[in-house]
């Protein structure tokens, strides 16, 4: 925006030169360019953001729907040639474009956008959007199980950083489109902008930033208003009545909660195991492996199982009102788990969002449905359990512990079950994080060989704090108001070399032994020790600032006084050199992490 | 290979959301195109899928109607048709566990359109289904009360009467009753109404109140078989038996194979023969139906204690524990008693003074009727004639 602004000539210069009917235009034009200083028009830019993603996510989901009828039928069909010829075929299809025109667009996008902003300077090639539609609308229209999130959450960002570009914005604005546009592109997908917003902060991001907090909720919104414009404001599913009564009951949440963590390890796990060991095959057995994919898929679906095709949104809205037994939702559940993971290590582009929900929903219907076979006081419905479900493999799965809830609470409208949810979603990361140490896009990165920031590990890392460094308070402590020769005599029996001096009213100093003895040798031992200290008092700290903060004053001070927040004049100790540095000395050296 | 967009727009902030906003709304105008193009297209192949799931419910091909109406829906979410039809074939595919989808889809209409007296049938079904009186009643009510797309009167009234027809079988009678009442207020001047509501007055039990449809029935089709032996039956049961009998002829007349109005205006004619009670008949034929009706309460009381193994000539209890007890607690004996000191009232009947003594010996005629109904199981013939006058009288008195 630097140079939007120098472009422009000033307003005093167009005046001597342009004729008095231009001058108002003119005037007006200016006073713009003045309210378009560079946050302003980045926010701006965050609508339009979210309005060309919004408009391609329509299409996109408009492509997958066309696709999926003209490759499958508008009926679903049981037994059918079509159910494994057609994800096999056009499995190769997309093998031969992924790997002569689009080789960006492999896999789900989410670590790629976050690649783009954390190394890449914000750059994402507007052809990996134009790829990662017409590949991931064939995939996912043809029955790879794959869903079409991530893949719009890419479009979004690809976007938004061809436009950061093409205007030329700042560096530092540009790397910041990615994030904007991915949150853009996920609320359109998934038609919830609040678990957008987070999934982009806790994934994408990596890390809270108020900064662009702000340009992510617009383009959030504004994506979501042109999609529910463009195809209707009806939720994912209907959601059918939920109910939790007892809070006894929240034991059989927690049991959810454990399997489903369980299950998220057992799908991270397989995914993390085969996709290096696929991508290191021979190059031209790529050709064949979305093909083979999809055959999988395509044979599941053909030996009575078509449920695990695609996004799979149908069937969770079907399992949500019970029409499932236990023993089908589970075998769904293990059929998703494995199509899934063929679909997404043989590096059809495609996203781990729907499916994931997909999982959740059949095992969560699966286990409400035993617990309450053996336990038919429990007041929950199967809907319940499938919903509380869909939280706990996005919790266990993709990390993502606060995108879960808000996504469960956003899709289904209903606060009455977040106390369920809640707990499940806990326990489903605790055991995921337990068995499964790196997320799972964490891991995808660094099989990928990029080392990236993580909000888990930021949340997992202590930081140092002023009271770790901090000293007790000195023995010693001068005050302003005695005099000099009295602050001299006092100093004699210390073994310190720099003492604090209380500042009157308020306030601290500091005075060294050799300044203090030579104020008294030049006669100054009548005047109070205040009148001759420069007026200008020390910076003090309080004891939870981060220690970072010490490292300001403490090559400029011998010590800084840490006070009290309640009472500044009340001492908790001191900051010095020496001991800022001993703790951080004292502090394991941050490992790089490996790429396994 | 590298793409890079063409540098087109001049670098100043104005200019530049000048150049988005028309990109944006070329965007929108185009996308609104294919939007609108898409959704015809779907919109036409979601009313082949909706026929193909038409046929397939209406030929109770339940599977196949759901998986075409599903397959409707995908193409137009929003359609309340297909939702209503889905919603219909998974209630009526008998499977307990496609209603709880059913009803979600009937409440999602149902809170777009809670007017919608369609809508409201259809919950009012579903909640029949599961059983629930007070969900059914009030969603049977509100599709009553309901916006009907055509032929209001008509759905109002079949929506009355399968909500009867519900209470009926769940064994609610009052609550029918009342409701057979609000139809019987706005029927239109048509038998074939007035005949279905006098049938359903009959299943609950109001058989004045299915009189009074019948009559209305026969005033207009004077020869409707249905409500001859319908009028009979009501009035034989409101215990009009000169109706009854009335009516009961023309019927067999009508149907000479109707076994059960035959068998009807026997009985009835044999209580009008045979009741004491009746009017204009003289003193003589009086006492002589009296004295009839007192033997055969004898010989009924004699057979019913035979049935019992009791023997009511011997003059103390049997000496066995378990005869004894049996015979006291029976109350045969008793009657025995009574009846035997009776018959000796009996030739006093002819007495001009004796003005309490036919309902006194009537008394214990129907007594012993009565009690040897309970003891014995449902009498015949006279028997019958007899139980049926006591309780007539009985009605009466009360």
């Amino acid at each position: 925006m630097s140079n939007l602004a120098s472009a422009n000539p000033s307003p005093a210069a167009s005046s001597t030169t342009t004729p008095a009917r231009l001058q108002t235009p003119r005037r007006l034009f200016s006073t713009l360019e003045g309210v378009f200083h560079e946050e302003v028009f980045f926010l701006i830019l965050s609508v339009f953001i979210g309005i060309f993603s919004g408009l391609a996510v329509v299409c996109f989901r408009l492509a997958i729907d066309w696709m999926h009828l003209a490759l499958l039928g508008p009926l679903p069909q049981t037994h059918s040639w079509r159910l494994f010829a057609v994800p096999s075929l056009t499995g190769l299809v997309v093998a031969a474009l992924v790997l002569h025109v689009f080789p960006t667009i492999r896999g789900s996008g989410v670590n790629q956008t976050k690649a783009a902003l954390y190394i890449f300077n914000g750059f994402i090639p507007f052809r990996t959007a134009i790829g990662k539609f017409i590949c991931a609308a064939l995939a996912i229209g043809s029955g790879q199980s794959l869903g079409p999130e991530d893949p719009a959450l890419q479009i979004g960002a690809s976007i938004a950083s061809a436009l950061g570009r093409q205007l030329e914005i700042s560096r530092e604005k540009l790397r910041l489109m990615a994030p904007v546009g991915a949150a853009a592109g996920l609320a359109a997908a998934f038609n919830a902008p609040i678990s957008a917003v987070l999934f982009v902060i806790e994934e994408v991001i990596g890390r809270w930033s108020a900064g662009i907090l702000g340009s992510v909720v617009l383009s959030a919104v504004s994506s979501v208003v042109i999609v529910r414009w463009f195809l209707g404001s009806e939720p994912l599913f209907r959601i059918p009545v939920t109910t939790f009564k007892r809070p006894t009951e929240l034991l059989a949440y927690a049991v959810l909660g454990i399997v489903g963590g369980l299950a998220s390890v057992a799908f991270a796990k397989s995914i993390g195991y085969l996709r290096p060991r696929l991508k290191a095959l021979p190059r031209w057995t790529q050709y064949f492996q979305p093909a083979l994919a999809g055959l999988l898929v395509g044979l599941i679906a053909f030996l009575g199982a078509p449920q695990i095709m695609g996004a799979g949104y149908d069937s969770m809205d079907q399992a949500m009102h019970g029409q499932y037994a236990w023993k089908v939702l589970a075998i769904l559940a293990v059929l998703k788990i494995i199509a899934t993971t063929f679909s997404f290590v043989s590096g059809t582009p495609g996203g781990m969002f729907a499916p994931t929900l997909f999982i959740g929903a059949m095992l969560g219907g699966a286990i409400g449905d035993i617990e309450r076979f053996y336990f038919p006081q429990l007041t929950g419905s199967t809907g319940t359990y499938v919903l509380v479900g869909m939280g706990v493999l996005f919790a266990g799965f993709l990390r993502v512990p606060m995108t879960s809830v808000f996504m469960v609470l956003e899709v289904s409208g209903n606060y009455e079950i977040i106390v369920p949810v809640i707990v499940a979603n806990t326990f489903s990361y605790l055991v995921s994080r337990g068995f499964q140490t790196i997320p799972i896009f964490d891991l995808l990165t660094r099989q990928d060989g990029l080392i990236l920031p993580s909000l888990e590990e930021d949340r997992e890392e202590a930081i140092l704090r002023v009271e770790d460094a901090m000293l007790p308070v000195p023995a010693t402590i001068l005050n302003a108001q005695d005099y000099v020769d009295a602050n001299a005599h006092r100093i004699q029996e210390s073994p310190d070399v720099t003492f604090l001096v209380r500042m009157h009213p308020s306030g601290w100093n500091i005075i060294s032994r050799d300044q203090l003895q030579r104020l008294f040798q030049e006669g100054k031992g009548e005047l109070t020790l205040g009148s001759v200290l420069p007026a200008q008092s020390l910076p003090s700290l309080y004891p939870d600032l981060p220690l970072d903060s010490a490292l300001r004053y403490v090559n400029d001070y011998a010590l800084v006084p840490v006070v009290n927040r309640a009472n500044a004049r009340q001492l908790e100790g001191v900051i010095s050199r020496n001991s800022v540095f001993e703790k951080y000395g004292s502090r394991r050296a941050i490992e790089v992490p490996s790429t396994t | 290979m590298s793409w890079k967009f063409p540098k087109l727009i001049p670098r100043s902030a104005p200019v530049i959301l000048l150049v988005l906003t028309l990109a944006a709304a070329t965007g929108f105008a185009a996308v609104s195109h294919l939007v609108f193009r898409y959704n015809l297209n779907q919109q036409a192949r979601g009313r082949r899928l909706y026929q193909q799931g038409f046929a397939a419910a209406s030929a109770a091909r339940y599977d196949d109607a759901i998986a075409a109406f599903r397959a409707a829906l995908t193409c137009d979410p929003t359609n309340s048709q297909y939702q209503l039809s889905l919603a219909r074939a998974l209630r009526d595919s008998n499977d307990p566990r496609r209603l709880d989808e059913a009803e979600s889809y009937l409440i999602a209409l149902w809170q777009r359109t809670p007017q919608d007296a369609a809508v409201n049938l259809a919950l009012a079904r579903v909640a029949a289904h599961r059983g629930s009186i007070e969900d059914a009643t009030r969603y049977y009510h509100n599709a009553m009360y309901g916006v009907w797309n055509s032929d209001q009167d008509a759905n109002r009234s079949r929506a009355r009467i399968e909500l009867i027809q519900f209470l009926l079988r769940k064994n609610a009678p009052a609550q029918a009753e009342s409701e057979i009442m609000a139809l019987a207020t706005a029927l239109p001047p048509d038998p074939a109404s007035h005949l279905q509501t006098a049938q359903l007055f009959a299943q609950a039990h109001d058989y004045a109140g299915a009189l009074t449809q019948y009559e209305e029935v026969l005033r207009l089709n004077p020869d409707n078989p249905s409500a001859l032996a319908g009028a009979g039956e009501a009035a034989y049961r409101t215990g009009n038996y000169a109706a009854a009998q009335h009516y009961l002829r023309a019927a067999v007349n009508a149907h000479p194979e109707d076994a059960d109005s035959r068998q009807l205006l026997a009985t009835t004619e044999l209580i009008l023969r045979t009741n004491p009670f009746q009017s204009h008949i003289s003193d003589a034929e009086r006492n002589r139906r009296i004295a009839a009706a007192f033997a055969q309460a004898g010989e009924r009381l004699t057979e019913c204690a035979q049935q019992a193994g009791l023997d009511l000539k011997a003059a103390t209890a049997p000496a066995t524990t378990a005869a004894a007890a049996s015979f006291t607690a029976s109350p045969l004996p008793t009657l025995q008693s009574r009846w035997t000191a009776a018959k000796s009232e009996l030739a006093r009947l002819r007495s001009p003074g004796e003005t309490d003594l036919p309902d006194a010996i009537m008394d214990v005629v129907f007594q012993i009727e009565q009690r040897t109904a309970a003891a014995c199981g449902q009498p015949q013939g006279l028997d019958l004639a007899l139980l049926l006058i006591s309780q007539k009288r009985e009605a009466a008195s009360q």
